[in-house]
């Protein structure tokens, strides 16, 4: 497949401060490549880079073009902190940016596709702040870019608005525009992102498909079991085989399959020890860049990052945990399972 | 056509944000009608009385106009410019078609229909209320050319402002310091007899002189002079500076 983005050993630095550290990247035509990183990491410096926003050392090229050199008409970009004039409607923005180009998409269809249809005459300046940005990203599709910059799309988007925007993305990712976006959101790159970079410190320290990512950096799946016993659970667990680890007031399974709870449930019934819940969690992209970031979340109760990761399942699109309560009689009581096998296990 | 087409587009949405924001238009035109009003209507002109102001009327016509010809662009660019910066929409327009040299183009196209209200305005005014006679003969038409190439000029200027300025108070700051001397010091409301001998030469440095010696002219009945010819140097040296230093990255 071509390359669509290409930078090789890319260095900027302003002043003392090292931003981009000789990145090396390269980004398929068709691809939707997600790039996430800590604040400060280089993201949006890397997103000028390859713009042609920003002078650096190295070497960058769009479908074979400098940034610079490249028909404008073949890119798009939406920087992190645009914003447009505030007294013009949502319409007249995208007539106006459309304006700047020789062909340009029909208004009504942008606007509609960012389902602006019904605040199209309202002033920016009156929009609420996901509205804004929806202007924002509508702008960026004017010229019907080969590829498209986004940097922070959905910040400050409420979930659905910002699902209605992925709704979006994927759409113009299944006609074959090559997306090129950062975000902090790890469900939004999870979601949209053919694979992922994780840039640190001005240097691309992982790159691959979530999937692979998860793989190699996300540690395995883990049965949480929240009981006032759990010296006699991690003992009556581990009679059945399992790997389980007892902490003050849980026990711990690592690597378990969902199809395993069942039988973690049974082994605890059967030596008659209590739970308060169950919490299953599978490592996430969330993991993956806590992981290699190195960074924590203040307040995660335990190591290794399962209350991180449950809330990263709840906030992402709930596929990633399941909790389940003794008290409720197996019904979940809190964040909705992938598929039911967490409440099925525990039934 | 496509030039045109991206002028166009950068133009009405320019010309849309500076109308809906209605302080900056009432501004824009009260500005000078409070000056026509103190100056013209209240202190009057005293011609045997010496000092400031001792003129026939119509000697203040490009005084007037000056403050619009002069303020208007160099605040609307520069705070333009810095308003763009922060809100990253010369990023924005690095990727477009859309060169710097036409923003500027587009930018002062509105500064001169603007500036063109403001100026029939005033004068409308000065006649009105100053007395001032302004012979009517095929020549005022050059007040146009005139009054375009110093929009023109002072645009580049107002360019250069904002390129400079890291805020938008920073350009109105600087704009400020830089107008109000050239108001006053380039042979407008102050008359060369009136300052030292040492400092004339120094008005013939200011742009905003020939601006003021050619209406003057126009409106008069004076002879005519090179000062438009200079102030279109001038205008071409300023708007192509003022292009090159809009910003194109960070």
């Amino acid at each position: 497949m071509n390359e669509a983005v290409v930078a090789a050993d890319v260095r900027k630095q302003y002043g003392e401060t090292v931003a981009l550290d000789g990145v090396d990247l390269s980004v398929a035509d068709g691809e939707v490549f997600g790039l996430i990183g800590p604040n400060g990491a280089g993201k949006t410096t890397l997103v000028r880079a390859l713009t042609g926003t920003t002078a650096v050392d190295g070497e960058v090229s769009v479908h074979g073009e400098t940034p610079t050199g490249i028909d404008a008409d073949r890119i798009g970009l939406l920087p992190q902190s645009f914003a447009p004039p505030a007294r013009l409607t949502a319409r007249e923005l995208v007539d106006y940016y459309g304006g700047l180009y020789d062909s340009a998409r029909d208004t009504d269809d942008i606007l509609a596709t960012v389902g602006l249809e019904n605040d199209a005459d309202s002033w920016y300046e009156t929009l609420s702040g996901g509205q804004q940005r929806r202007v924002c990203v509508g702008i960026a599709l004017v010229n019907n870019p080969d590829v498209l910059f986004l940097d922070e799309p959905t910040t400050g988007i409420d979930p659905a608005g910002r699902r209605s925007l992925w709704s979006v993305l994927e759409g113009l990712a299944e006609g074959g525009t090559t997306i090129f976006l950062t975000s902090h959101s790890m469900a939004e790159v999870e979601r949209l992102a053919d694979r992922v970079g994780l840039l640190q410190d001005g240097r691309l320290v992982a790159v691959g498909s979530p999937a692979e990512l998860i793989d190699s950096h996300g540690g395995g799946s883990r049965l949480v079991i929240e009981t006032d016993d759990s010296s006699a659970a991690a003992d009556a667990l581990a009679a059945e085989g399992f790997e389980a680890t007892a902490e003050p007031t849980t026990v711990v399974i690592a690597g378990v399959s969902p199809v395993d709870i069942g039988d973690a449930v049974a082994a605890l019934s059967a030596a008659d020890v209590g739970y308060e819940s169950l919490t299953w969690t599978e490592p996430s992209l969330e993991d993956v860049y806590l992981q290699l970031t190195g960074e924590t979340f203040e307040g995660a109760a335990t190591p290794g990052g399962s209350v991180v990761a449950e809330q990263t399942a709840g906030d992402a699109s709930a596929t990633q945990a399941g909790t389940v309560s003794q008290d409720s009689a197996g019904s979940q009581d809190s964040t909705a399972p992938q598929d039911g096998t967490a409440q099925e296990g525990a039934r | 056509m496509s030039r045109a087409r991206r002028i166009r587009a950068e133009a009405v949405g320019a010309w849309h944000s500076f109308l809906r924001r209605r302080t900056a238009v009432f501004f824009t035109f009260f500005f000078p009608v409070l000056l026509v009003v103190i100056f013209g209507a209240l202190v009057r002109t005293q011609p045997t009385g010496g000092g400031l102001f001792a003129e026939p009327a119509a000697y203040y016509v490009p005084g007037y106009l000056a403050t619009v010809v002069l303020f208007t662009p160099l605040s609307r660019v520069g705070s333009e410019i810095a308003r763009h910066r922060d809100d990253s929409r010369f990023e924005k327009l690095a990727t477009t078609p859309l060169g710097r040299a036409e923003w500027l183009i587009a930018h002062t196209l509105v500064n001169i229909a603007i500036i063109g209200l403001a100026s029939l305005l005033i004068l409308g005014l000065v006649v009105a209320l100053t007395g001032a006679v302004i012979p009517l003969t095929p020549r005022l038409a050059l007040l146009a050319p005139f009054t375009v190439a110093a929009v023109v000029l002072f645009c580049g200027f107002g360019a250069i402002l904002g390129r400079l300025s890291s805020t938008q108070d920073g350009v109105i700051a600087a704009s400020n310091t830089i107008a109000f001397p050239l108001l006053f010091l380039s042979d407008t409301f102050v008359t060369l007899d009136q300052l030292p001998p040492w400092f004339a030469p120094l008005v013939d440095l200011s742009p905003l002189t020939y601006f003021a010696r050619g209406v003057r002219a126009v409106t008069t009945g004076e002879p005519a002079t090179p000062a438009l010819g200079v102030l279109a140097v001038l205008a071409v040296i300023f708007f192509v500076a003022g292009a090159y230093a809009i910003p194109r990255t960070d």
